[in-house]
C-alpha cells in the first residue's frame, strides 16, 4: 500500500488538531472541514487546507455526509481519511464507501466495524472465545412484554441499551418490574431518534462496577498487542468524564488475563488499527466483556503518557501498512496519568449544557501536563455540537503525584465566559475516595454529596464582589453629569423652525 | 414677630401636628407591607433636601354621612410638590397609602391636578407615585369627577411633557388609566397591581380563581399585557429607573434631550461587529450584542423587555446625545413582525418623535408573521400602526439593514422612501421581495413541478437567488440605499449621520392630527 | 434605603439564593469584617484581564456572569453563585414577602434548557405526583425528562411535539 501523503480530517474540535498535529509531525499534509455552524473554529487554523463545506447542500449535517466528504477527498486527490471519534468513525458503510474509491480509510475494515459496532453480533463472538460475558438478552428485545420476561429470567436490576447504540445514548437501566414498560419504550425511543434504530437489548446490572477497558493495536500482518488499560469509572449518565491509566483494581496477573481476552476478541473479529475493549471489572475481580470500540477514543492521552507510544501515529502507520514494531513485552505501563473532561456544562443545574462564548482562556502547558483543546478565545459554544471542549491530561511517576498535578494544572485553568466541568473535575480529585482509589462507576450518584469543588469563603467573596459592585454602579449613576442645558441650545434655525410648526 | 409668642407656637404646633401624622408609626405600617412611605420615595427620587412640598396642610373635604372611616388628617392622602433631579425641576405627586388607604377624594384630586397643571405651565416632567385604594367611596361622585379631570390633564400633557407613573401599590378601577394615558409605566413586583376589575369581581362573574399577582402583578402586565414598561424587584429600584429613564428625556417638547459625556472614550472592540451576524441566514443572534457595541458604553436602556421581545426598543446616546433605538431581534421568532411587536415599536417611535429623540433603527425582519390568527386579530391595522408612526415621525431617523429587509417589512421599517434620513446596510444585508425559499417557489413553480429531486433544485435555485437578487449591492447601485458599509464603522457613520441631521426638520401640512389607523 | 448613615456607613446586604446573608459596610473600602478584624481585600487582574480577588493570600478568579439590576450571578473559581445585593430596607421587605408570598395555584413548568420537545408523557387533566416525568425534552443530542416538581392535576400543555423550545418558555401548567 502506498504511503500517506494527505488526510482529510473528517472530524472537528480537539480530535481535529490532535491528528493534525501527529500528520504534522509525519509530514503529511492535512485537509480540514469548514462547515456554516462555526465558519471560523480554531481547529481549521491547524489544517494545512481547508475545505469549504459552509454552502448547505442537504439535511445531513457536513461530518455525517458520506458522499459530500468522499467527493472532497477525491476532488482534492487526498490519500485518507481520518474520521476522528464520533461522527462516521464507526460507520462502516463509510468504511466501506473509501474502499470502494481507494481512499485510505484510517481505522479497521468495514466489516470489523460491521461486527463489533453491532452490540448482539459482538456478543456472540465473544462468547465463541470464551471471552467472559454478563448474562442478557442474547439479541435485540421484541416488545416490552417480552422485556418483563427477560428480565423475571435475568432478575433486577436490568439494563436496557440501544443495539447499535454507543456514548451512554439510548440505556436506561430498570430498577424493578413496575418500570420496564416505560423505560423500554424510552430507551427504544432514544435509539430511534440517535441511531435510527430502534432495537434494545438487556443485560444483568453489575451493581458498582468499574469501568476497565483496553488499548488495543492490531497491524495487518497478524501483530496484535495491548497498551494496557484504562480506568474509566468516573462516569454520569454513561458519560465519561475523568480517565485515568493505568487503573488501581489491577494487578499485573489481572492485567495480563484481561489483555488476553482483549486480543481474543480483536483476533476473533480480523481486527486492524486502534480499538479500544471495553469490561465491567466487578468487586471480586470478575470481568465481562461490554463492546469493542473501533476507533481512537477520547480518552486516548492517558494511553499515550504512561506508555510513550503516539496512538495517532500508529494508526496512519498501520493504515500505510506498516508493521508493528512494538512487541508486547515492550509495553511498560509507567507512572500514572489522569485525563478530565472540560465540558461546557453547568455542574449545578445537573449539568446541562451550557451554550456562550469563551471570552479569554487561560492553562498552563508542561512536561507532566498536556491540555488537547479544541476552543480558543472567541470560540462559540454552539447548540449543534457536543458538550466537550477540551481535556486536561496530567502525568506523576504515582497516582498520588499525578492528582496533585491535575489539581495544580486544573486551579491554572481559567475560562472566562461559560461554565464548565472544572469546578466537578476539582470536586472528585479532592474526594477522599477518589483520591484512595476506591471508585466505581456509581461513584458521582453514590459517593459524591456535592458535585463542585468549593472552598471555604468562596460563598462569602461572591457574596462582596455583588456588594461592591452594585455599590461602585449606584455610585456611578449618581455622580453621571446630565447636561440638560445642551439640550435648549439649538440653533435659531432650528428653534424658529420648531415653534411655528406648533 | 416674637418667637415666644402664640403667633409663632400655633405656627409650630401645626408643624408638630403634622409631623406627628408623618410620624415614625405610619412609616412604620408602610415597612410592616413591604412598602416605603410615600415621602421616602419622594426623598429617593429626588437630589438631597431639593424637594419642596405644595398643599401640604390642606384637609380632607369628605363629608361624615356616618359611613366609613374618615381620618382626619393634613393632605388627604397625597403629597404635591416639586424638586429637582440631577438638577432639573420635576413635579411629583406621591399617594400615601397610610391615610385613607391613599383613596381619591376631591381634595386630594385637586392636588394632583394642581402639579400637573404647573407642570404643564412650566414645561417640566411629571412623576406620579401611586399607591391608592381607589376612588373615595364616601365623596361618590366627587371622587369620580376628580380622576375624569385627572385623565383630561394627562391627556393635554401628552407630547408636551414627559409623564411617567410608577405603580407602588394597588392601582384599580378607574384609577389604571391615568397610568395608561402617561408616557411610561413602572411598576415594583409583588407589591403593585393595577386591574380594571379585581379577583373578587372575576369570581363573581366568572367564577374563576385568580390571585392579585395572576390577575395584575407587575409580571403579567410586563409579560403578557405590555402595560408596565419597566419592572422593578423592589421600591429602591424602581425609583433608580425612574431617574434613569429621565435622563434620556428634555423637560418639554421645545427642548432637545440633554447630554452625558460617554463613559469611555476608548475604541471598543468593534471588530467584534464584523461576526456578530451569521452568514447562515436562518441562524440567530442577539441584536442586544450589536446595541452595545455601538453605542455609548453602558448607556443602553430597554422599554418593555418583556413582552413583544421579537423587536427590542430603548433609549441609548451616541457620543452623549439621546438616541431611540428600534431593532428586530433575531433571537426571538427570528425577529418577526407581529401585533404586539408592531404596537410596541409604533408607540415607542411616537413617544421619540414627540420628544425630539433621533431614531436608529436596526433591522433584520424576515417580514410579518403568518397565520389565521394574526390575520384575524388584525396585523392589517395594527402593523400599519408601526408604518404610520415611522413615517409620520419627524425626528431624525437612521436605518442599518443587518440581514435580512424582505418585503413589506422592509418598506415599514423606516426605509427612506417613508421618510428615512439615510439607509445603511452590512454586506450581510439582503433586500428583497421576499425570502429566497419562497421566491423561488414562485418563480420557478413549473420546474419545480417537473423536477426529479424537486428539494435539491429548489435549493440551487435558492443559492442562486441569494447571490443574484438578495444583496445590498443591487439597493445599493440603484439609490435605495445610501452606502454599504463595514459592521466595524457602524458607530463612527452613525455619529456623523445623526450629527448632520441635527438641525433636521419637516414641514408639516396643517391639520388638527394625522388618523393613525387606531 | 442605601443612605448612607450620619457616620458615613452605607450597608449593603448581600443573600444568597438559600438566604444566607452577609453584610458590608462601604465595599468600596475593600475590606471584609471577620470578628472584630478588618482584613484587606485586593483586586487585581492578570494580562489576560481575568480579575482575582486577593484575601487572607487566598486568591480567588471571580466573573460576573449575569446581572440584572440588583440581581447578580457570580461565578467563584468557576461556581456559580446567585446573589441579590440589598439595602437593610429591601432585605426587611424581602423577608417579609418571601413570608407573606401567596401560594400560587398553578406550578409553571420551564424549561431548563432550549431544545426540541420529543414527547409528552402525560395529558391534559392527568394527575401527576412529584417527581413523574412529563415530557422529553431532546437537547444536545441528550434526552431530558422534565419532571413535575409539585403533586397536581395538568392544567395547560403549550407546545406539540417535535416544537422547539427556548429556555425558560413555560412547558407545561400544573395546578395544585
Amino acid at each position: 500500500m502506498k504511503k500517506i501523503k494527505s488526510i482529510l480530517i473528517a472530524n472537528r474540535g480537539e480530535i481535529a488538531i490532535r491528528i493534525s498535529e501527529t500528520a504534522k509531525k509525519m509530514g503529511i499534509k492535512t485537509y480540514g472541514i469548514k462547515t456554516s455552524k462555526e465558519p471560523g473554529a480554531y481547529y481549521l487554523q491547524f489544517m494545512d487546507k481547508i475545505i469549504d463545506f459552509t454552502e448547505i447542500v442537504s439535511d445531513i449535517p457536513e461530518f455525517l455526509d458520506i458522499d459530500r466528504i468522499i467527493y472532497a477527498a477525491k476532488e482534492y486527490d487526498i490519500d485518507a481519511v481520518h474520521p476522528g471519534y464520533g461522527y462516521l468513525a464507526e460507520n462502516p458503510y463509510f468504511a466501506q464507501k473509501c474502499n470502494d474509491e481507494k481512499i485510505i480509510f484510517i481505522g479497521p475494515s468495514p466489516d470489523s466495524i460491521y461486527k463489533l459496532g453491532n452490540k448482539t453480533i459482538a456478543k456472540q463472538l465473544a462468547a465463541s472465545h470464551k471471552v467472559p460475558l454478563l448474562q442478557g438478552s442474547n439479541g435485540n428485545i421484541r416488545d416490552y412484554k417480552h422485556a418483563k420476561q427477560l428480565a423475571q429470567k435475568i432478575g433486577y436490576p436490568v439494563i436496557l441499551k440501544a443495539a447499535s447504540g454507543g456514548g451512554g445514548r439510548g440505556m436506561r437501566i430498570v430498577e424493578k418490574e413496575s418500570d420496564i414498560e416505560k423505560m423500554f419504550r424510552m430507551a427504544q425511543n432514544e435509539a430511534e431518534k440517535a441511531f435510527a434504530d430502534p432495537s434494545v437489548f438487556m443485560e444483568k446490572y453489575v451493581r458498582n462496577p468499574r469501568h476497565i477497558e483496553f488499548q488495543i493495536l492490531a497491524d495487518h500482518h497478524d501483530n496484535i498487542i495491548h497498551l494496557g488499560e484504562r480506568e474509566c469509572s468516573i462516569q454520569r449518565k454513561h458519560q465519561k468524564l475523568i480517565e485515568e491509566s493505568p487503573s488501581v483494581a489491577l494487578n499485573e496477573e489481572l492485567r495480563a488475563k484481561m489483555g488476553k481476552s482483549a486480543i481474543d476478541i480483536a483476533k476473533a473479529s480480523n481486527y486492524r488499527n486502534a480499538g479500544t475493549v471495553e469490561f465491567l471489572l466487578d468487586e471480586s475481580g470478575n470481568f465481562y466483556f461490554m463492546e469493542m470500540n473501533t476507533r481512537i477514543q477520547v480518552e486516548h492521552p492517558v494511553t499515550e503518557m504512561v506508555t510513550g507510544y503516539d496512538l495517532v501515529e500508529w494508526q496512519i502507520r498501520i493504515a500505510q501498512d506498516e508493521t508493528l514494531t512494538i512487541r508486547q513485552e515492550d509495553v511498560k505501563l509507567k507512572g500514572w496519568a489522569i485525563e478530565c473532561r472540560i465540558n461546557a456544562e453547568d455542574v449545578q443545574a445537573g449539568f446541562t449544557p451550557y451554550l456562550g462564548t469563551i471570552e479569554k482562556i487561560s492553562y498552563s502547558k508542561g512536561k507532566t501536563c498536556r491540555f488537547d483543546s479544541g476552543i480558543t478565545e472567541g470560540s462559540n459554544v454552539t447548540a449543534s455540537f457536543d458538550s466537550m471542549l477540551a481535556k486536561l491530561i496530567c502525568y506523576g511517576e504515582t497516582r498520588e503525584k499525578a492528582i496533585t498535578n491535575t489539581l495544580t494544572a486544573l486551579n491554572k485553568l481559567q475560562i472566562q465566559g461559560i461554565k464548565t466541568t472544572i469546578p466537578f473535575c476539582k470536586a472528585v480529585l479532592n474526594h477522599h475516595k477518589f483520591k484512595s482509589g476506591d471508585i466505581s462507576t456509581s461513584f458521582i450518584a453514590k459517593d459524591m454529596k456535592k458535585l463542585y469543588y468549593q472552598e471555604e469563603d468562596e460563598e462569602m467573596i461572591a457574596a462582596f464582589w455583588a456588594a461592591l459592585n452594585y455599590n461602585v454602579e449606584l455610585e456611578t449613576e449618581d455622580q453621571t453629569y446630565v447636561d440638560y442645558e445642551k439640550g435648549k441650545n439649538m440653533t435659531p434655525w432650528l428653534m424658529n423652525k420648531r415653534l411655528k410648526s406648533l | 414677630m416674637d418667637i415666644n409668642g402664640k403667633i409663632y407656637k400655633d405656627f409650630l404646633n401645626r408643624i408638630e401636628r403634622f409631623q406627628v401624622q408623618n410620624g415614625p408609626e405610619k412609616i412604620k405600617k408602610q415597612h410592616a407591607k413591604g412598602k416605603l412611605h410615600a415621602r421616602e420615595r419622594i426623598a429617593l427620587l429626588f437630589d438631597k433636601d431639593s424637594f419642596e412640598e405644595l398643599d401640604a396642610f390642606v384637609t380632607s373635604a369628605t363629608p361624615d354621612t356616618g359611613f366609613g372611616r374618615i381620618d382626619e388628617a393634613f393632605g388627604d392622602g397625597v403629597v404635591i410638590g416639586h424638586g429637582r433631579i440631577n438638577g432639573r425641576i420635576v413635579y411629583v405627586y406621591s399617594q400615601d397609602f397610610t391615610v385613607m388607604g391613599g383613596s381619591l377624594g376631591s381634595v386630594h384630586a385637586k392636588k394632583i391636578m394642581k402639579v400637573q397643571e404647573l407642570a404643564l405651565r412650566v414645561g417640566a416632567p411629571i412623576v406620579g407615585l401611586i399607591d391608592s385604594g381607589g376612588a373615595r367611596i364616601q365623596e361618590g361622585v366627587a371622587s369620580l369627577s376628580g380622576y375624569a379631570s385627572i385623565f383630561h390633564r394627562n391627556i393635554q400633557s401628552s407630547g408636551v411633557i414627559p409623564q411617567i407613573s410608577v405603580i407602588l401599590g394597588p392601582a384599580a378601577g378607574g384609577a389604571v388609566y391615568s397610568p395608561a394615558l402617561t408616557d411610561f409605566v413602572f411598576m415594583t413586583k409583588n407589591t403593585s397591581y393595577m386591574f380594571v376589575t379585581g379577583p373578587d369581581v372575576v369570581k363573581e362573574v366568572l367564577n374563576e380563581e385568580v390571585t392579585f399577582d395572576e390577575l395584575g402583578g407587575a409580571e403579567v402586565h410586563a409579560r403578557k399585557s405590555g402595560v408596565a414598561n419597566f419592572i422593578y424587584e423592589d421600591e429602591e429600584n424602581t425609583i433608580l429607573g425612574v431617574k434613569k429613564l429621565l435622563s434620556f428625556f428634555p423637560s418639554n417638547n421645545l427642548e432637545n434631550p440633554p447630554f452625558v459625556e460617554p463613559k469611555s472614550k476608548k475604541e471598543k472592540n468593534i471588530d467584534k461587529l464584523r461576526s456578530i451576524v451569521p452568514d447562515d441566514p436562518n441562524k440567530p443572534y442577539d441584536v442586544k450584542k450589536v446595541i452595545d457595541l455601538i453605542v455609548d458604553q453602558d448607556s443602553f436602556f430597554e422599554v418593555s423587555e418583556q413582552y413583544a421581545p421579537n423587536i427590542v426598543v430603548g433609549f441609548s446616546r451616541l457620543n452623549g446625545k439621546a438616541i431611540g433605538i428600534v431593532a428586530n431581534q433575531p433571537k426571538i421568532l427570528a425577529g418577526v413582525l407581529d401585533i404586539n411587536s408592531s404596537l410596541k415599536g409604533a408607540r415607542f417611535i411616537r413617544f421619540c418623535d414627540s420628544f425630539n429623540i433621533p431614531i436608529l433603527t436596526l433591522e433584520d425582519v424576515p417580514g410579518f408573521l403568518p397565520g389565521l390568527d394574526q390575520e384575524h386579530s388584525g396585523i392589517i391595522k395594527h402593523g400599519a400602526k408601526l408604518l404610520f408612526a415611522y413615517s409620520e415621525a419627524t425626528v431624525p431617523k437612521i436605518t442599518v439593514i443587518l440581514r435580512k429587509a424582505y418585503g413589506g417589512a422592509f418598506c415599514v421599517m423606516n426605509s427612506r422612501n417613508v421618510g428615512g434620513d439615510y439607509s445603511f446596510a452590512w454586506p450581510t444585508a439582503e433586500i428583497a421581495v421576499m425570502g429566497p425559499e419562497g421566491a423561488v417557489s414562485i418563480l420557478y413553480k413549473r420546474e419545480l413541478q417537473d423536477a426529479e429531486d424537486p428539494k435539491k433544485l429548489k435549493k440551487e435555485f435558492a443559492a442562486k437567488y441569494r447571490q443574484d437578487i438578495a444583496n445590498p449591492y443591487i439597493a445599493d447601485e440603484k439609490g435605495y440605499i445610501d452606502e454599504v458599509i463595514d459592521p466595524a464603522d457602524t458607530r463612527n457613520k452613525l455619529i456623523t449621520a445623526f450629527k448632520t441631521l441635527e438641525n433636521k426638520h419637516v414641514d408639516q401640512p396643517a391639520r388638527k392630527h394625522g388618523n393613525i389607523p387606531l | 434605603m442605601f443612605s448612607k448613615s450620619k457616620k458615613g456607613k452605607q450597608k449593603f446586604i448581600a443573600c444568597t439564593e438559600k438566604n444566607k446573608k452577609f453584610e458590608f459596610i462601604n465595599p468600596k473600602e475593600l475590606y471584609i469584617k471577620r470578628g472584630k478584624e478588618n482584613i484587606p481585600i485586593e483586586i487585581v487582574s492578570d494580562k489576560q484581564g481575568f480579575v482575582y480577588i486577593v484575601w487572607k493570600k487566598r486568591k480567588y478568579q471571580v466573573e460576573i456572569i449575569e446581572k440584572n439590576q440588583n440581581q447578580y450571578e457570580i461565578l467563584v473559581n468557576g461556581v456559580s453563585y446567585s446573589i441579590s445585593v440589598e439595602s437593610p430596607f429591601s432585605y426587611k421587605r424581602r423577608k417579609y414577602l418571601a413570608k407573606n408570598k401567596e401560594q400560587s395555584k398553578v406550578e409553571r413548568i420551564q424549561a431548563p434548557m432550549p431544545g426540541k420537545i420529543v414527547e409528552f408523557l402525560v395529558e391534559k387533566d392527568q394527575v401527576v405526583k412529584e417527581g413523574e416525568p412529563l415530557l422529553i425534552l431532546e437537547a444536545m443530542k441528550m434526552q431530558n425528562e422534565i419532571v413535575s416538581n409539585i403533586q397536581g392535576k395538568i392544567n395547560k400543555i403549550n407546545f406539540n411535539p417535535e416544537d422547539t423550545v427556548m429556555k425558560d418558555d413555560i412547558l407545561i401548567e400544573v395546578e395544585r
